[in-house]
């Protein structure tokens, strides 16, 4: 249904990496790619988001440059900071050398000890290098204006040097779950793209496609499986990530289909939280008949 | 009449159609304009309206539900535009014989809808968004389905209140930020030779908060979502401590410290024998100043008092014990479910007492209220 040559290479370039992709997320990768712009994804956990960035890197031929925000991420790990230890021990070895401090001073603010963390990484990459900011929302929302500031004016400030400014504007890719609300100002920077689970067809392309020596049958109960167990309410819900597990596991068994016992003793690989596997275990007859009756109706 | 003619280039009518966009609530300002008009180029040449369509959804809806909407909105919007233009054909001659007249009331109506029905407008916006239909939905009317999405807020509030920073900083031992004055003063007694490196990090605020909730009959409707509610603000946030009042007080801070709802509700029926009995709020509160107050009250206290304030015993008694209560703590909030409803006056006799020693007295009757609830903990 697309017939842009640009989208047309977008989306070659994404299947090509193995990423299976549908029309909006082909679009906004290719906007993002074409006007500059930071693309903030959002969406469930374990829906492919994070790999969007990685097939991007790869297919873009350059480095893959990850932030993983967490609590209290400050500055000073996502900018830069001085390696205080190398440069106490040069000062020490420099004691008896006759250099003045001018010239020592010099030295251990020079480039030589400055660590660099990932957002300066990214700016001075000879190469416009792949950002991922990855779970943006686990950060604090301090962090998140002060990351604002670097990705509209590219360039980082540090006293003893002075502004770095970038030689490449690094395709940045910001992804959250949705934990806290992002601030209005963010949004309005990036281009936004929400991915939902994948549809029955979507999974059973990616299972075919990443595990490929898997029985046909297998691989449609596997996805109609999982598609059942997402409707259910979970603590945490299985994403793509534990269907190929999955699928993976039963191909290594050479099994050719589901029956009750074997998914109980599988459970483990889908659901990693034991309320969910109670709750699994004790609709499972009810699972299976939805399963197993979409099944039989393919066989006719 | 300017709003209806058909725009005959397609920038002037992504024009049209952000207006349009903005009047339905979404937030597009020049910017926005701009990076769909420069997508359409880098796009060209056209060849499928679905890309059109994907490439204005890629770059004009910014959070999950406008990208809901917008799809539904997007046809809408050429649907009516092109009705309008067939109208204007139609009319077209008519038109022209009563020339000067006020717009037909079927152009007017089109009018408006372009300009956005505001009170409709407000209507669809709500049935896409979950939290909406919930912020408005009174607790008391209450299903699981409705305590789940309560429960997430709580969740976002309990996290938002444990990640919050103060300014003071705390020694470390992993190597964060360099703490200069510690490092001099720890490497003084080697005569100013620096080996050892001291490092600090920023302090996490500890906010202690106490839940003081009504369980007695009154208090019936709410009771189910009153629990939900204690039982997931403590499942998300640590340093929280709980009590429940009917004509005594209990402290049920462990029973409701388990992983499972099922299992802590049972052991709150066992701790708990005056379930949905009469109230004695300033006896409970005199007991929880007595046993309590001097451990648990500190200037890091919020106190968070749920009940409705229909109380039998003795109001002496509740305006004593509150005002040690605020004495002793930060902030003294009180959620009364009943706030909620139109005409409510805090009449009780017992909130007639207690009103003098409340900081913030809110309504908690739905998940709109317990946002706020969230502006008043910061």
């Amino acid at each position: 249904m697309i017939q842009n040559e640009g989208l047309e290479r977008i989306q070659k370039m994404l299947r090509e990496q193995g990423y299976i992709t549908e029309p909006s997320i082909v679009m906004s990768v290719f906007l993002a790619m074409e006007l500059r712009k930071p693309l903030l994804i959002e969406g469930p956990a374990g829906v492919g988001k994070t790999e969007i960035a990685k097939v991007m890197a790869t297919a873009l031929q350059t480095i893959l440059i990850r932030l993983q925000c967490y609590e209290g991420l400050d500055a000073t790990h996502a900018l830069y900071e001085w390696n205080y230890q190398q440069q106490l021990l040069h000062l020490k070895m420099a004691e008896d050398t006759g250099r003045t401090l001018e010239e020592k001073e010099r030295d251990i603010f020079s480039e030589k000890f400055l660590l660099k963390r990932p957002l300066l990484q990214a700016i001075t990459h000879h190469k416009a290098p792949v950002l991922l900011i990855d779970e943006i929302d686990r950060a604090d929302e301090e962090f998140e204006s002060f990351l604002l500031e670097v990705l509209s004016d590219w360039q980082i400030s540090i006293p003893e040097i002075g502004t770095i400014r970038a030689t490449h504007i690094p395709q940045v890719i910001v992804t959250s779950n949705r934990v806290r609300e992002l601030s209005e100002a963010l949004r309005r920077r990036c281009l936004y793209l929400w991915i939902e689970y994948p549809d029955f067809e979507k999974e059973l392309n990616i299972v075919r496609n990443k595990v490929p020596g898997i029985d046909q049958r297998l691989a449609e109960q596997v996805c109609h499986f999982m598609q059942e167990v997402r409707k259910m309410r979970l603590e945490k819900v299985p994403g793509i990530a534990e269907t190929l597990d999955w699928a993976m596991a039963l191909s290594a068994l050479h099994i050719s289909y589901l029956d009750k016992e074997l998914v109980e003793s599988t459970l483990g690989i889908i659901l990693k939280d034991w309320q969910d596997i109670r709750q699994a275990q004790d609709s499972l007859s009810e699972l299976f008949e939805k399963v197993g009756a979409i099944s039989k109706l393919d066989d006719f | 009449m300017e709003l209806i003619q058909r725009q005959t280039s397609l920038s002037a009518n992504i024009v049209a159609f952000c207006r349009f966009l903005r009047q339905k609530g979404y937030t597009i300002g020049p910017q926005e304009e701009a990076d769909a008009l420069q997508a359409l180029e880098v796009l060209a040449p056209f060849e499928s309206p679905e890309s059109l369509q994907l490439c204005l959804k890629a770059t004009l809806a910014r959070t999950l539900p406008q990208q809901m909407l917008f799809d539904e909105l997007y046809r809408q919007y050429w649907r009516e535009l092109e009705k309008a233009v067939n109208s204007k054909v139609k009319e077209g001659a008519a038109e022209k014989k009563q020339a000067g007249k006020q717009p037909t009331p079927k152009v007017q109506s089109i009018k408006n809808w372009l300009q956005g029905n505001q009170s409709r407008e407000t209507e669809e916006m709500a049935t896409y968004s979950t939290h909406e239909v919930i912020g408005r939905k009174d607790f008391s009317a209450f299903g699981s389905d409705g305590l789940w999405e309560v429960a997430r807020l709580i969740h976002r509030i309990a996290r938002s209140l444990a990640l919050r920073q103060s300014r003071r900083r705390k020694r470390t031992n992993r190597p964060l930020q360099l703490d200069l004055r510690r490092t001099l003063r720890l490497n003084m007694r080697r005569g100013g030779e620096i080996l050892d490196l001291a490092y600090y990090e920023p302090a996490r605020n500890k906010q202690q908060i106490v839940l003081l909730c009504d369980v007695s009959k009154s208090m019936d409707l709410y009771s189910r979502f009153l629990i939900q509610f204690v039982y997931a603000f403590q499942n998300a946030y640590r340093r929280i401590e709980t009590f429940v009042f009917s004509t005594s007080l209990y402290r049920v801070t462990s029973q409701l410290r388990q992983r499972d709802f099922g299992i802590a509700l049972n052991g709150l029926a066992d701790a708990v024998p005056g379930w949905s009995g009469g109230t004695k709020i300033g006896a409970s509160f005199q007991e929880f100043c007595r046993s309590h107050g001097g451990k648990l009250l500190n200037k890091r206290t919020i106190v968070i008092i749920m009940s409705d304030g229909w109380d039998t015993g003795n109001a002496e008694e509740l305006s004593e014990s509150m005002r040690f209560i605020r004495s002793k703590a930060a902030k003294v909030i009180w959620l009364n479910p009943l706030a909620g409803s139109a005409g409510f006056e805090p009449t009780t006799l017992g909130l007639q007492a207690a009103m003098p020693f409340i900081d913030v007295f809110a309504s908690a009757h739905n998940a709109e209220s317990l946002r706020d609830l969230y502006r008043h903990l910061r």
